[in-house]
């Protein structure tokens, strides 16, 4: 964490200093490049010579030390256990980065994984956002032509924070862009520590998330590059990374949409120029085409209708062209500005009705139970949000504020971005993601202003002559209500009274609250990713009174005797949750896993569970199951286990089997669900049940509890006489977290009767028996 | 013996037909008044003759799901407001389905209307659910499990759908207030608009949309949309001790009051880093300008270290606390 604070001591000086010259950097887009280049290029060549060498040199080292503080915080779960892949998902990721490096590009877009959902088999290459597996296959091939040979494994698992230097990078380009330097450096270290990108970035991590927020944030960059220019080089730059994003994540429908609304609220506020004009026109076509080529995306982009909005902002943009364009040629402007607003209430009621559309789709789909049952699916208290952001989320709407205020083309679009994200967040948890950036964007806008007053010493009163010449731009520019190129640069100069005014004691003690509140940030930063975002779920850990740990490696242990114990075609049946580790650790078949695209299969999964033991025994049989695999945490206290989320299987098999499970009857006449005597007869004799607690009953953790007590439930269990009839238990790991049971094969026939064997022979004409024995035997060998 | 035979036989086919004649006509009889009533309105109401008449006494060829109810004000069931409503949905679903059929009908008996009616079935709690089946006599599963599966029009739905295999797809009657409520407000700003349509100024104003902006982002970062969809207490009250306790003990969960108490500190901070900047930069005179900025700072590190405080109380082994603990 030093680094961390040299950095934040660092960048407010960086800001103090870039107040002037920055300014003027930000102006030339602004005012359409027109004469206020001279007044930036007379800031700069004031202070030539030392300042700007150093002021560069600086930010330089700070956004290093910004990405550096980003990797190393992101490394807590290696330095604890091991490199090793976190979790569920990225075990997929990681085996299909596997396959691609093993077997090459092609291969493994055509790869059909036929351990996977078995009997159906997954289509991998065309079902999954390839950039993951490609950036780190591109990554390993170039290392290894460097000669430098690292695992696979190792460039999976340090992929994520790698990216997020990346992202800090980005996050200072694109806040550069909409305030100032000082703002840039801020942005880039509150987004290199905070929790909320922590989350889904620590190193282990392999997963889509933790590239695309890089590809988000540098198409965003790119986007507001090419709007301020209007240059179709960074339109295409724009295009790119839009590709590359799309390649990355499923997430890449909130550019798609956030971009067309940025241009539909420019119309809207009669700021439309040529250069939106031509960054959108050529974005629109060039992304759409490059997005049409990911395989999983294919043809959605034309067909579904969260695309559809970026359609029709195109339409509106050219018809609003073309009567600009009649306008210039006719005089009639009343009429034609009814047209408009006839175009544009047309525009925005079909705009309206795709939002509306996609927000009624999204509801229904949090209705599902599998969806519903996804914890990441829920929605947002104000506990995560602050847990996830700290001080950010309490001021970065004071930097909405700001850029509001002092609104421009390319604040209108942080604008948006800000009060789109802010919803989604709040209606699922997971897409808190999405809103992190833009958080740290504007907070560090909010601490950039508050500090760019009152951290500026007397020096400051010296300004080069050129910011004065340049105020007379803003005069010419102030009858537009609109255009605000100067606005900034006036509390610059509006800084100078302030300055007399407000003693210094006071802006000392302001800057110093200030910086604690920040180093309050750092802190609990540090804290929650150091607790809550750094367990790799794979490997468990415990630690004793006296401090020492104990390390539980029970799925490793019980995937890895699957692995050298059983037949290498063996099928193994589990809850989805479990299905990519069993794939990627245990390398055999599985039923179904966390790709839910099924939900008739993981029905049947949830009815063999929840079914008595006869019942589940005939499912598993026409699934061909050879092994079952639990999770069960009764004997450490672990609450992720199957028994906890075993209302969600049977919730869900209800849903495709309403006839035979029904969840009422695993609950007490009271509504409760208990394991203990009281419990439900149907919950006590499932196979869920009956799995989790077999032999449990015989087992005294503690003295001062009896047999069979269930620590996660506190409960003791109510049937302790479990016996199997159908089933063998095959396997139990060191802490009973990981059970495998043998599902054993169809009993032999009833022995042939000896009777009938025996008095054959005695008859005389047996033309019948011997036939009917012969067919039986022909039956038989069959 | 052939003669009696022959004449027996119409005799005693004449008097089953007579007889099954007679019950034919009784019970069309019934179906056709209760498809009567069923026409008026969709839940019927009953009292104990013809709670007698209908559902108990034979023929009987359709299947009763009957609501036991105290609906009358003094008796100040609340539940049973609620369960009406949405028994209603149901039965309107029911009845105004294109596969509506005699075979189902919905009714309810009030306590005070039929109260023998609760004694002959031995019930002493409302509301409650009974299903009685076209043949038979009811089962254990006849009886609704309300305490389990709760009373939404959904449940009951499925739980009429397994006992007589009748599907009926609850239409819940479109809530026009939203729409309206929406409608309405459009129509002032627009007349409004259309008022000071010469004048059009405030459209312009940065201050407008700058406050709009914060007010919606400072609602979604304070939790109101989970408030939405899970819809929790405004704040609990412990029964034993009276004392109103308006912060949730768990970080899982929140109550309304909550919160507002969040999004008021929020807005506090937020305030307090504006304030500090228009100290700074605005023209008043110096005297206000430093009472502004103490006043912004004062706001920024008061009601962060107080919710922070806050945090700390829900999120239980969290080590940093600031000013207040």
């Amino acid at each position: 964490m030093a680094e961390h604070h040299a950095a934040s001591d660092g960048k407010h000086k960086a800001s103090a200093n870039a107040g002037g010259s920055v300014h003027g950097n930000s102006r030339p887009g602004a005012a359409g490049g027109g004469g206020g280049g001279g007044g930036g290029k007379g800031g700069l060549s004031g202070g030539l010579t030392q300042p700007a060498g150093w002021q560069s040199l600086l930010s330089f080292s700070i956004l290093f030390l910004a990405c550096l503080a980003g990797f190393s915080s992101r490394l807590f779960a290696v330095i604890r256990f091991e490199s090793i892949i976190h979790e569920f998902d990225p075990w997929f990721n990681y085996r299909s980065t596997h396959h691609l490096t093993t077997n090459g590009f092609f291969e493994f877009l055509n790869w059909f994984d036929e351990r996977a959902w078995y009997p159906l088999g997954r289509i991998v290459g065309g079902t999954v956002y390839p950039g993951l597996m490609v950036t780190a296959g591109l990554i390993h091939y170039v290392l290894n032509l460097l000669h430098i040979t690292v695992h696979i494994r190792d460039v999976c698992v340090f992929l994520a924070p790698v990216f997020s230097g990346l992202t800090a990078i980005s996050t200072f380009l694109l806040t550069r862009e909409l305030w100032n330097q000082g703002a840039g450096l801020l942005a880039a270290c509150f987004i290199a520590i905070v929790p909320g990108y922590i989350s889904r970035s620590v190193a282990g991590s392999f997963d889509n998330e933790g590239i695309a927020i890089f590809a988000l944030q540098f198409t965003y960059y790119l986007w507001v590059k090419s709007v301020k220019t209007g240059s179709v080089f960074w339109t295409i730059g724009c295009c790119l990374s839009y590709f590359y994003m799309v390649s990355a994540w499923g997430g890449y429908v909130f550019i798609i949409n956030l971009i067309p609304l940025h241009v539909f609220v420019l119309l809207l506020m009669q700021r439309y120029s040529r250069r939106v004009y031509i960054a959108y026109s050529t974005f629109y076509i060039v992304g759409l085409i490059l997005s049409m080529q990911i395989p999983f995306v294919g043809f959605q982009p034309i067909r579904t209708s969260e695309h559809m909005a970026a359609a029709g902002v195109f339409a509106l943009l050219q018809a609003y062209a073309f009567l600009q364009y009649l306008k210039d040629r006719l005089t009639r402007q009343e009429f034609q500005t009814l047209f408009f607003l006839g175009v544009s209430l047309a525009a925005g009621v079909v705009f309206l009705t795709v939002i509306y559309l996609t927000y009624t789709g999204i509801y229904a789909k949090i209705h599902i139970p599998i969806i519903a049952s996804v914890s990441e699916h829920q929605p947002t208290t104000w506990v995560s949000f602050f847990f996830d952001l700290h001080i950010l989320v309490c001021t970065f709407p004071a930097g909405l504020w700001f850029c509001i205020k002092n609104i421009n083309d390319e604040r209108v679009f942080v604008a948006l971005y800000a009060i789109s994200a802010v919803y989604f967040a709040g209606v699922m948890v997971r897409l808190m993601l999405t809103l992190t950036p833009v958080v740290c964007m504007l907070s560090a806008v909010a601490f950039s202003s508050v500090f760019e007053h009152y951290m500026g010493d007397d020096t400051k009163r010296e300004k080069p002559p050129a910011e004065d010449s340049s105020d007379e731009d803003d005069k010419r520019n102030s009858g537009n209500l609109y255009d605000k190129a100067g606005k900034v640069r006036k509390h610059v100069s509006e800084q100078e009274k302030a300055e007399e005014g407000l003693g210094p004691n006071v802006k000392s003690i302001v800057t110093m609250l200030m910086l604690m509140l920040l180093m309050m940030f750092a802190v609990h930063c540090t804290w929650v990713t150091s607790n809550a975002y750094s367990s790799p779920s794979v490997v468990l850990a415990s630690y004793n009174h006296d401090g020492t740990r104990n390390i539980l490696d029970d799925f490793r242990e019980a995937y890895y005797w699957l692995r050298q114990n059983t037949d290498e075609h063996a099928r193994v049946m589990s809850w989805w949750d479990y299905g990519y580790q069993i794939a990627g650790m245990a390398n055999r078949t599985t039923l179904v896993d966390n790709n839910t695209w099924n939900n008739s299969h993981i029905a049947l999964v949830g009815k063999a569970m929840s079914s008595n033991e006869s019942a589940a025994y005939q499912i598993m049989r026409s699934l061909d199951v050879d092994y079952v695999l639990i999770i069960f945490g009764g004997v450490i206290g672990y609450s992720g286990d199957d028994i906890n989320k075993f209302l969600w299987m049977v919730r869900i098999a209800e849903g495709e089997h309403p006839k035979d499970i029904r969840e009422s009857d695993y609950f007490t006449p009271q509504g409760e669900f208990r394991v203990d005597k009281a419990g439900s007869p149907t919950l006590l004799n499932c196979l869920m049940y009956k799995m989790s607690y077999y032999r449990f009953g015989e087992m005294q953790l503690d003295f001062r509890t009896p047999p069979g007590f269930d620590r996660t439930r506190n409960a003791e269990i109510g049937n302790k006489d479990i016996k199997f009839k159908h089933l063998e238990e095959a396997f139990t790991s060191e802490h009973w977290l990981v059970r495998i049971y043998k599902v054993k094969n169809l009993d032999n026939r009833e022995p042939l009767d000896h009777k009938l064997r025996s008095v054959v022979p005695k008859q005389k004409y047996t033309s019948k028996k011997v036939a009917g024995h012969i067919l039986f035997c022909c039956f038989n060998q069959k | 013996t052939h003669c009696s035979c022959i004449l027996c036989g119409p005799t005693v086919t004449l008097a089953v037909v007579l007889v099954g004649v007679c019950l034919c006509t009784l019970l069309s009889e019934k179906v056709t008044q209760m498809m009567e009533w069923a026409s008026k309105r969709s839940v019927i109401r009953m009292n104990g003759d013809k709670f007698r008449r209908f559902v108990k006494a034979p023929p009987r060829n359709y299947s009763m799901v009957i609501m036991f109810t105290a609906l009358q004000p003094q008796r100040q069931c609340g539940v049973c407001r609620q369960a009406d409503e949405e028994f209603q949905v149901l039965a309107n679903s029911w009845r105004y389905s294109s596969a509506f059929t005699n075979k189902v009908f919905f009714a309810s008996v009030d306590f005070d209307e039929g109260s023998d009616v609760f004694q002959m079935l031995n019930m002493n709690s409302a509301p409650t659910f009974l299903h009685f089946p076209s043949k038979g006599k009811p089962r254990r599963s006849d009886t609704y499990e309300l305490q389990v599966r709760g009373f939404a029009a959904e449940q009951l739905a499925r739980w009429v759908a397994d006992r007589t295999d009748v599907q009926i797809r609850v239409i819940r009657p479109p809530n026009y207030a939203g729409p309206l409520l929406l409608g309405f407000l459009l129509a002032v700003i627009g007349g409004l608009a259309y008022l000071r349509r010469h004048n059009l100024e405030f459209l312009f104003n940065k201050n407008v949309w700058a406050f709009s902006a914060l007010c919606f982002v400072l609602i979604m970062t304070s939790g109101q949309m989970w408030n939405h969809i899970r819809g929790p207490p405004y704040a609990h009250k412990n029964p034993s001790t009276g004392q109103v306790s308006y912060i949730h003990g768990s970080s899982q969960a929140q109550f309304v009051a909550e919160t507002h108490i969040v999004l008021l500190f929020n807005a506090a901070v937020t305030m307090g880093m504006v304030l500090l900047c228009e100290a700074a930069t605005s023209d008043m005179d110096i005297g206000k300008r430093k009472i502004m900025c103490v006043a912004g700072i004062g706001l920024v590190m008061l009601f962060f270290s107080w919710l922070l405080s806050i945090f700390r109380a829900k999120y239980h082994g969290y080590p940093y606390s600031f000013l207040m603990s």
